[in-house]
């Protein structure tokens, strides 16, 4: 289980997230929803320990992450699988080297079998062709998938973090990036999915917790989302949503 | 200038760069970047290492033949040549080219993997960036660095050659004779010591800047420049107090 109590951060002087608590066990599938820069990718980061509160705590599993040295995090973040915007992909290794990157460093697997392995991690996630390419001549799409297939090349995750995953794709892209994440939800294994596009969240996620200005505005399921009298949401997803809320329906 | 700020990030390039050095000998050892590196680093600036340093050599000699010509010192071109190469110009202008080529390239490198979330994915991983991103290139500094200053001096006393024997009309054995003089222990040591610690700043520096780039490629383009600045600043700053303090080791009197 994940639980934030009352945590504040800032950026520059600028408070990002003012006293945000939520919990979210591993097994939900939530969607953080804002704009640009209302810090949903802030508990991402905050989640994996890649930044720390200026106040307030975080706890992964019943554990204090927030006091936690950076070589003690490894643990907790083995217990993710998180797919950065854009997918984050070394620019200098090629697919199949960024894939098996981990499983060179920590396995002792020989070369055919890191080859077998990374063959079936990027058939899984649809991009099997793609194994000699160089991230640059990837498309948005693949770009993600391949980035995923890398996060599960050396864990079993508790639980996947999604930034942004369909952000700045086509429709049909889109559409795969989310039945590829609705896959791998299955099994007991949630995610916390931010995202800015109503309409993607709706297909995949039960649970939706709106941020405002670095506050936390909204937290429930669908109906209770579209059926929400709050002002921001209601514009948001209206916003967002390419043909209003049926759409996001 | 926000000092508490300043004092922060004083604190966290040291941090960085003791904990970089440190990776040399402590484990897991990441020999392959490091190899990946020395080859960008080395093989890499051979070319422009050679050009810069060949012209600099030619320079000087001209430059010294204008001048102890009308004296009737021209014979002194070697020795002059020879020592403000081997002590001085060598390390100093290899180091600058170095920072220019490769300490650019650290930082912009490194930068843009903050800034696409690669530095992110390796602490994820559960990798320490400095002993997997630092470390490999503080070894490739402190060993290409010397090496291409040695290559670098080579090439210059060659430039000074041909501008003493085929402008100014010099004796050629004369010319290295004056050279083999001048190339004693004191001379060598002064000149040699100086490219471990021009590579060891520039990499920490470059290093540093790289991985503190925020800000999208405004930052990039800034903490490119800082890099480069502060690197080629420190350069000249460390040389003036490595002369200062070679010179009184050796027993040179000023």
């Amino acid at each position: 289980m994940i639980v934030f109590e009352k945590v504040y951060f800032s950026y520059n002087r600028r408070e990002v997230l003012k006293g945000v608590s939520f919990s979210a066990e591993f097994h939900e599938r939530v969607a953080v929803l804002g704009g640009s820069g209302e810090g949903k990718t802030t508990i991402l980061r905050l989640i994996m320990g890649l930044i720390r509160p200026d106040e307030g705590r975080i706890f992964v599993d019943g554990e204090d992450i927030t006091a936690k040295r950076e070589n003690e995090l490894r643990e907790v973040r083995m217990k993710f699988n998180i797919v950065f915007q854009e997918g984050a992909l070394f620019d200098s290794l090629n697919v199949k080297e960024n894939v098996a990157y981990c499983l060179r460093e920590y396995t002792k697997m020989s070369e055919e079998e890191i080859d077998a392995k990374v063959r079936q991690l990027l058939s899984t996630v649809g991009v099997g062709q793609a194994l000699e390419l160089m991230p640059e001549e990837l498309s948005g799409g693949m770009h993600r998938r391949v980035s995923l297939a890398r996060s599960l090349a050396l864990t079993t995750p508790r639980m996947f973090l999604y930034d942004e995953p369909t952000t700045g794709l086509d429709p049909v892209n889109a559409d795969r990036i989310c039945r590829l994440i609705a896959d791998l939800s299955q099994n007991g294994k949630g995610f916390i999915m931010v995202t800015h596009k109503v309409s993607d969240a709706m297909k995949v996620a039960d649970r939706f917790i709106f941020l405002k200005e670095g506050e936390l505005l909204f937290d429930g399921n669908r109906q209770e989302l579209l059926n929400a009298d709050i002002p921001d949401v209601k514009f948001f997803i209206r916003e967002m949503s390419p043909h209003g809320p049926s759409d996001a329906k | 200038m926000d000092i508490k700020e300043t004092i922060r990030d004083l604190q966290d390039f040291y941090s960085l760069s003791l904990s970089g050095l440190a990776g040399i000998v402590r484990r897991p050892f990441y020999f392959k970047d490091a190899v990946l590196q020395m080859d960008y680093a080395g093989a890499g600036s051979l070319l422009i290492v050679f050009i810069v340093d060949l012209f600099v050599g030619m320079a000087l000699s001209l430059q010294l033949s204008a001048e102890l010509s009308s004296l009737g010192l021209k014979m002194y071109i070697g020795m002059i040549v020879g020592i403000s190469v081997v002590r001085e110009l060598g390390p100093v202008v290899t180091a600058v080219v170095f920072t220019g080529r490769v300490g650019a390239g650290m930082a912009s490198e490194l930068g843009s993997m903050v800034l696409g979330n690669q530095v992110d994915v390796i602490r994820v991983f559960g990798f320490d960036p400095v002993k997997k991103l630092v470390t490999p290139r503080i070894i490739s500094s402190l060993i290409m660095l010397p090496a291409l200053t040695i290559i670098g001096v080579a090439v210059s006393l060659l430039g000074g050659y041909y501008i003493a024997v085929y402008v100014s009309h010099q004796s050629g054995s004369f010319y290295w004779s004056s050279i083999r003089n001048i190339l004693t222990l004191e001379n060598v040591l002064a000149g040699a010591i100086k490219p471990f610690v021009f590579g060891y700043l520039i990499s920490c520096i470059c290093c540093y800047t790289g991985l503190s780039t925020k800000g999208g490629s405004v930052g990039l383009r800034q903490s490119t420049t800082k890099a480069v600045v502060m690197s080629i600043a420190m350069i000249i700053i460390s040389d003036f107090l490595l002369t200062r303090v070679l010179l009184y080791v050796l027993g040179f009197s000023v």
